[in-house]
């Protein structure tokens, strides 16, 4: 197992070496980002069950923040980043405490509704650019600007993230607060019987979940150098990273980075295939995975693997023990 | 006096499902609540559990008032219930489920490992503590649910039909695991059908029906009552002795 870890750091570490050319990656450092923004949903919607179809709402305030930054005040955008993380984490609060007291659908629904209603209150709010969006440096004037031609040095930023956030998934996964999360999840009434404060809790998730949401958007705009309301706020964003985590495992530690290793690829296959068209094939996909995963695998594929490696186990112990037993 | 319930009642729209009842517990105490079904025991429980807020009366523990206090702050303060249907975590392990209870009281995660490794021996959970909690019956699942709130370290424990279902042997099991929490210096209220089992482990014995209390005293007296008998005895006691004698 520590072995296969090895490995597998290994070849993410090393993986821009072996590249034919730019076009890998950046479908890489994308692949990367995605995991980033579906890992950060995880905290909330995977650990802690509590099913957000608004995140598009931290992506989007992550995504505009560096790019205002930079228009307005001409700042190197990663400025931004951290102003991005004070802004979502406010509106946290603002929508997290009344948006708690409803629980299942109506949580999801409340949430779909939130952030479409901001998403059409920055479409028609001309400081921070209405319809047509913000643009980024159009050439860096420092390397502070971090506008790269090669995906490469992207590719490093997005996988020190990654992990970082990963570790600090993995360690409050073994902690009070994971056990906590996993009990709000698995029933909220006998977890408040022993004595977990819920809302809490599930404040804390969303606020950690937002932060590191805001930060893939600012990931996201400090790499592509533009924003428009749509690929910031829009609902398509929320989808994907519910998507990508449900696909690969939510609640759990890798889930995502698996769903965005499948996912991101076959999306960027589709849309060479179909040239700019392919949005309306994304939602065929989406629509297409949806009903797959909560019809067959429920726990998504890592589950799926884990169960067949326990059959695997099962069948070598049966088969070990045979000889003794005749 | 541990517990003090005065006068507490409970509606549900036009149903009063609870009318002014009254508990008053003493630390050490096995109080028995018995009632046919409907009679207003779980509600009760859950009034005093803070689980549902009463319409009316109020409730004191260790003379703090909790008549408006969250479960979780009861949990806290150390009131632990079990739920008559029991609300396992299903997608836990049956030691993951103990350690929920007892990371109250152990923040650390090693702390509360080993504090619900040691309730999962008392209560004999010990050979299946790394399975899927999903994979217990009724009768392992009600043994969780006590072993999950046995790790908050409760003061009262109020325990609802958590002897239902039972075999008769898991049954004895039962009471000697319900005899064995009580030497721990946990004051316990059962509400039991099986009226064998508060013959044997309650000093004390409240009968409600249809959300009032129509007697009190000990089990032998409330066995003797007369409106005891037409309420509630007079129909099942007969068909509960019939299925458990052997
Ligand atoms: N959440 C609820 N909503 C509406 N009615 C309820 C609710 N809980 C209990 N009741 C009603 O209150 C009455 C008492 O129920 P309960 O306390 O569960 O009785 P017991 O535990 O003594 O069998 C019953 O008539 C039941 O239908
Ligand atoms: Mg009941």
């Amino acid at each position: 197992m520590f072995r296969f870890g090895i490995i597998v750091c290994a070849a993410f570490l090393l993986y821009p070496f072996f590249l034919p050319d730019d076009f890998y990656g950046r479908m890489a450092a994308e692949v990367l980002l995605a995991a980033i923004g579906a890992s950060a949903w995880n905290i909330l919607g995977g650990y802690a069950g509590q099913i957000s179809v608004g995140h598009a709402v931290f992506f989007g305030i992550g995504a505009y923040a560096p790019l205002l930054i930079f228009t307005k005040f001409g700042l190197p955008p990663i400025v931004g980043v951290p102003v991005g993380i004070l802004v979502s984490t406010a509106v946290t609060v603002v929508i997290g405490l009344p948006t708690f007291r409803l629980t299942g659908h109506y949580f999801s629904m409340a949430t779909i509704a939130v952030a479409e209603l901001i998403r059409l209150v920055i479409s028609n709010w001309d400081y921070v650019g209405a319809a047509t969006g913000l643009m980024g440096p159009a050439v860096a004037r420092t390397w502070l600007d971090l506008s790269f031609r090669s995906p490469i040095p992207y590719y490093y930023i997005f996988l020190a993230v990654l992990a970082c956030l990963l570790l600090l998934t993995w360690h409050l996964q073994r902690s009070r607060m994971g056990y906590y999360w996993r009990a709000i999840r698995a029933g909220e009434r006998p977890a408040r019987s022993l004595g977990v404060p819920v809302v809490r809790y599930k404040l804390y998730a969303l606020l950690l979940s937002a932060g590191f949401t805001s930060v893939a958007g600012s990931l996201y705009s400090l790499m592509v150098g533009f924003i428009d309301p749509e690929s910031g706020f829009g609902i398509l964003k929320s989808v994907e990273l519910i998507i990508i985590a449900a696909l690969g495992g939510a609640g759990s530690l890798f889930g995502p980075l698996v769903g965005a290793m499948i996912l991101v690829p076959l999306q960027t296959m589709t849309n060479s295939l179909y040239g700019g068209g392919g949005s309306g094939l994304t939602y065929i996909i989406y629509g297409g995975i949806i009903v797959l995963l909560a019809r067959y695998e429920p726990g998504g594929l890592l589950d799926l693997w884990h169960r067949m490696m326990s059959r695997r186990a099962h069948r070598a112990d049966v088969a070990a023990a045979k000889p003794h037993a005749s | 006096m541990l517990l003090r319930a005065q006068n507490v009642s409970r509606s549900f729209g036009a149903l009063l499902a609870l009318s002014g009842a009254s508990l008053d517990v003493t630390e050490g105490e096995i109080v028995g609540l018995i009632g046919p079904n409907g009679a207003g025991k779980s509600t009760f429980f859950n009034c005093v559990a803070g689980d549902l807020t009463p319409t009316g009366g109020n409730i004191l523990f260790n003379d703090v008032d909790v008549t408006r206090a969250t479960p979780e702050a009861h949990a806290k303060l150390g009131i632990g219930r079990t739920f008559q249907v029991p609300a396992t975590f299903v997608e836990l392990s049956i030691l993951e489920n103990v350690m929920v209870g007892a990371f109250l009281r152990h923040p650390d995660r090693n702390d509360a490992r080993a504090a619900a490794l040691e309730v999962i021996e008392f209560t004999g959970l010990k050979a299946v503590a790394s399975a899927p909690a999903r994979t217990l019956g009724t009768p392992g699942r009600k043994r969780l649910e006590i072993a999950r709130v046995l790790a908050t370290q409760p003061k009262l424990l109020l325990l609802d039909e958590a002897l239902a279902g039972l075999t008769p042997s898991e049954v004895q099991d039962a009471i000697a695991l319900v005899r064995r929490i009580h030497a721990k210096g946990i004051t316990i209220v059962i509400v039991e059908h099986i009226m064998e089992v508060i013959l044997t482990l309650a000093q004390r014995v409240l009968v409600f029906n249809q959300g009032v209390t129509i007697a009190t005293g000990t089990p032998r007296e409330v066995v003797d009552n007369t409106a005891v008998i037409e309420a509630y005895l007079g129909r099942r006691h007969a068909r509960n002795a019939g299925a458990h004698a052997p």
